[in-house]
């Protein structure tokens, strides 16, 4: 299937605190140790009651998927349980899938996880999807009982027993080099059959490709570079056929944000302070976080400590709109972008970041509602038919 | 042999290097002088090269590993703990053909001849542990040495900054990428013994096990291993004195002559 055949948007909210003290630029990160004293519980009520608000509107307005996330120790984000999150939206939305991406398994029991994940599902009537992060380097420090030397094979090792877990009929027994079960055997079991469908979510590191590969799952790349999303899916396909499995467009999701308005000037000068806030504040650490010892291969190691990236603390707005999926402007202007970059990596599935950083709510109302009003009917011309669609490179 | 990092080796003067296979294990080995056999084990990382073990080799056949997974031996998949570095070490003994050696282990090599000691007693002549990792000594803990910005750890390990700055590259360098994956390299092997506590806590129970002469040496400003922990050592191995350096921090044979000579004096 061609990815203009089957384009899906999801709508993704992180729930950032952006309560901040006035000093916060002069902390290195962030993440970790920044004091959970500067966490008002109030503030962060009032926040939650309106992040959600924004989830129930994504529903509303017809978006394919929700996704909510997981950090912990950060103001990044406010779900450090992301399946209450999950389980908080189930009740308050009808249509849309419900997006877990993900818990880190490493940070929990398999058998939990397998668990938390098919109540989900069948509280949801199989509204359920479900990617696997490692967790960044970050949550190493942050969960610092998991050794992050041993964390790709445990966490290998705790995918593989809640596919089990769903596949095979309980009782089943499971011995391995982390974990050894007596009597696997998840209640409920889940309800899409033989499970929810997955994705592998990474930031494009070999390791995590090969083992989306292996299973023939997707790829939920997080927000990297285009040149880095690309490169992911490019070695994904060849991956995929070596196992077996065919690589779809559904199969590669590609991470943007995105900010619409009537006019590409408005647009900027709505969006940009806040996406400027997102990549200087909220996802503000430092190199020794980002890697752990152990956490990456010594040549991933040589990669990222020879070449310092943009994200994590860096802005450059010219670079950020050549090199990234950032399309802020005119619906026209972004349907061209999200085309663009759909075509170019043959992917049929957009996860948009509609809420960035400290965005109030009046703004991300409106970009939401612009961007399925406005943007989604020109690059889903057979559901929505619209006159614009012909000046759409790829529609 | 693939190393882990290409790094210039640190062949201390009138060494010889070699690259051996132990039961599966790679690994590169230093060996010089004449004399009884003295085996050093040193400590989680290797920036300041062996420099002080040179003037052991005018009395002994001094032996220097690096650890797998440290330094210029690759990584060993089967290396999650410290009694898989005990085993190997054994194993390299049989594989040397020595049967009773003289043991010196620095912080990590000080934890693994401790604990290689009160298993394998016999397999020794003496025992010198410097500034040894692995004992939990509540009041005056080891340092959690992941808990550190890499840019303060120098000073925790010595005294004098001046010490280690002849064995850091210049950032701006061609050289200081390699150091930076070098060191990554061996925190991670380090982590996977020590990510979660960087003690063995059972390990004071058994060190009774040792009836051997043993030496503890510290430098008095250790601030990785604190010198306080001397006093724990000495009250459960049954022959231990203790040498303190004035002066000196953690890495006591490169920021003092004494050090050295002190292992010498000892195991003459």
């Amino acid at each position: 299937m061609r990815w203009q055949d089957d384009l899906q948007f999801y709508s993704m909210h992180f729930m950032p605190y952006v309560h901040l003290p006035p000093d916060q630029d002069t902390y290195d990160s962030l993440w970790v140790d920044f004091s959970n004293r500067h966490y008002d519980p109030k503030k962060g009520h009032e926040l939650y009651q309106r992040y959600f608000r924004e989830m129930v509107l994504a529903d509303e307005l017809g978006y394919d998927g929700l996704v909510v996330n997981e950090h912990h120790n950060t103001v990044y984000s406010m779900m450090p349980v992301c399946t209450a999150a999950a389980a908080a939206l189930i009740p308050v939305t009808k249509r849309a899938k419900i997006c877990v991406f993900g818990v880190p398994v490493n940070f929990v029991m398999p058998n939990r996880l397998a668990e938390e994940y098919a109540m989900l599902d069948v509280m949801s009537g199989g509204r359920l999807e479900i990617a696997f992060p490692l967790g960044t380097g970050m949550e190493y420090w942050s969960n610092s009982v998991v050794n992050p030397a041993s964390a790709r094979a445990k966490f290998r090792e705790s995918v593989d027993i809640m596919i089990q877990a769903w596949t095979k009929e309980g009782p089943t027994s499971f011995d391995g080099e982390f974990y050894n079960y007596r009597y696997l055997n998840v209640w409920p079991r889940p309800y899409q059959q033989p499970y929810p469908r997955c994705y592998i979510v990474g930031t494009g590191s070999p390791e995590t490709i090969a083992f989306a590969a292996e299973r023939g799952w997707g790829y939920a790349s997080v927000f990297v570079p285009i040149a880095q999303q690309v490169k992911t899916f490019r070695l994904m396909r060849e991956l995929m056929a070596k196992h077996g499995h065919e690589m779809t467009p559904d199969k590669a999701m590609a991470n943007t944000i995105v900010y619409v308005a009537e006019t590409n000037e408005i647009a900027e000068k709505e969006a940009i302070e806040h996406i400027k806030y997102y990549f200087t504040v909220t996802a503000r650490t430092t190199p020794r976080y980002l890697a752990p010892p152990g956490y990456i291969s010594l040549d991933q190691f040589r990669i990222r400590a020879g070449s310092a990236t943009k994200m994590h603390g860096g802005f450059d707005w010219d670079e950020m709109t050549k090199n990234w999926r950032v399309a802020v402007g005119t619906p026209e202007r972004v349907a061209e972008k999200i085309a663009g970059w759909c075509e170019e990596a043959d992917s049929s599935r957009v996860i948009c970041h509609h809420h960035v950083g400290d965005m109030p709510h009046w703004k991300v109302v409106k970009n939401m509602t612009l961007f399925a009003e406005e943007v989604i009917p020109r690059l889903r011309p057979r559901s929505i038919p619209s006159p614009a669609v012909a000046g759409v490179p790829g529609a | 042999m693939a190393t882990a990092a290409a790094r210039p080796a640190k062949v201390p003067p009138g060494f010889e290097r070699q690259e051996i296979n132990v039961n599966g294990a790679n690994v590169v080995l230093f060996v010089g002088g004449t004399g009884e056999p003295l085996l050093f084990l040193h400590g989680a990382g290797t920036v300041s090269g062996f420099n002080a073990v040179t003037s052991w080799a005018q009395k002994f056949s001094v032996y220097v590993p690096y650890h797998p997974g440290f330094g210029e031996s690759p990584d060993s998949a089967a290396f999650t703990s410290i009694n898989d570095y005990v085993l190997h070490y054994l194993d390299l003994l049989d594989h040397l053909a020595l049967d009773k050696v003289h043991l010196v282990g620095l912080s990590l090599g000080g934890w693994i001849a401790a604990t290689l000691a009160a298993q394998q007693s016999p397999r020794l002549k003496k025992l010198v542990l410097i500034g040894p990792a692995g004992l939990r000594v509540p009041a005056h803990p080891t340092l959690d040495i992941f808990g550190l910005k890499p840019e303060d750890v120098p000073a925790h390990l010595v005294e004098d900054p001046a010490v280690l700055a002849p064995h850091v590259p210049d950032p701006a360098g061609p050289d200081f990428l390699d150091f930076l994956v070098n060191d990554y390299h061996e925190m991670s092997s380090y982590a996977r013994v020590a990510w979660e506590r960087p003690y063995d806590p059972k390990l004071a129970r058994w060190l009774h096990r040792i009836n051997v002469p043993t030496l503890l040496l510290y430098g008095s400003r250790d601030r990785v291993t604190p010198v306080e922990q001397s006093k724990t050592w000495a009250s459960l191995i049954p022959h231990a004195d203790v040498k303190i350096v004035e002066g000196a921090g953690h890495l006591v044979l490169d920021e003092s002559a004494e050090g050295p000579r002190a292992v010498l004096d000892f195991l003459s």
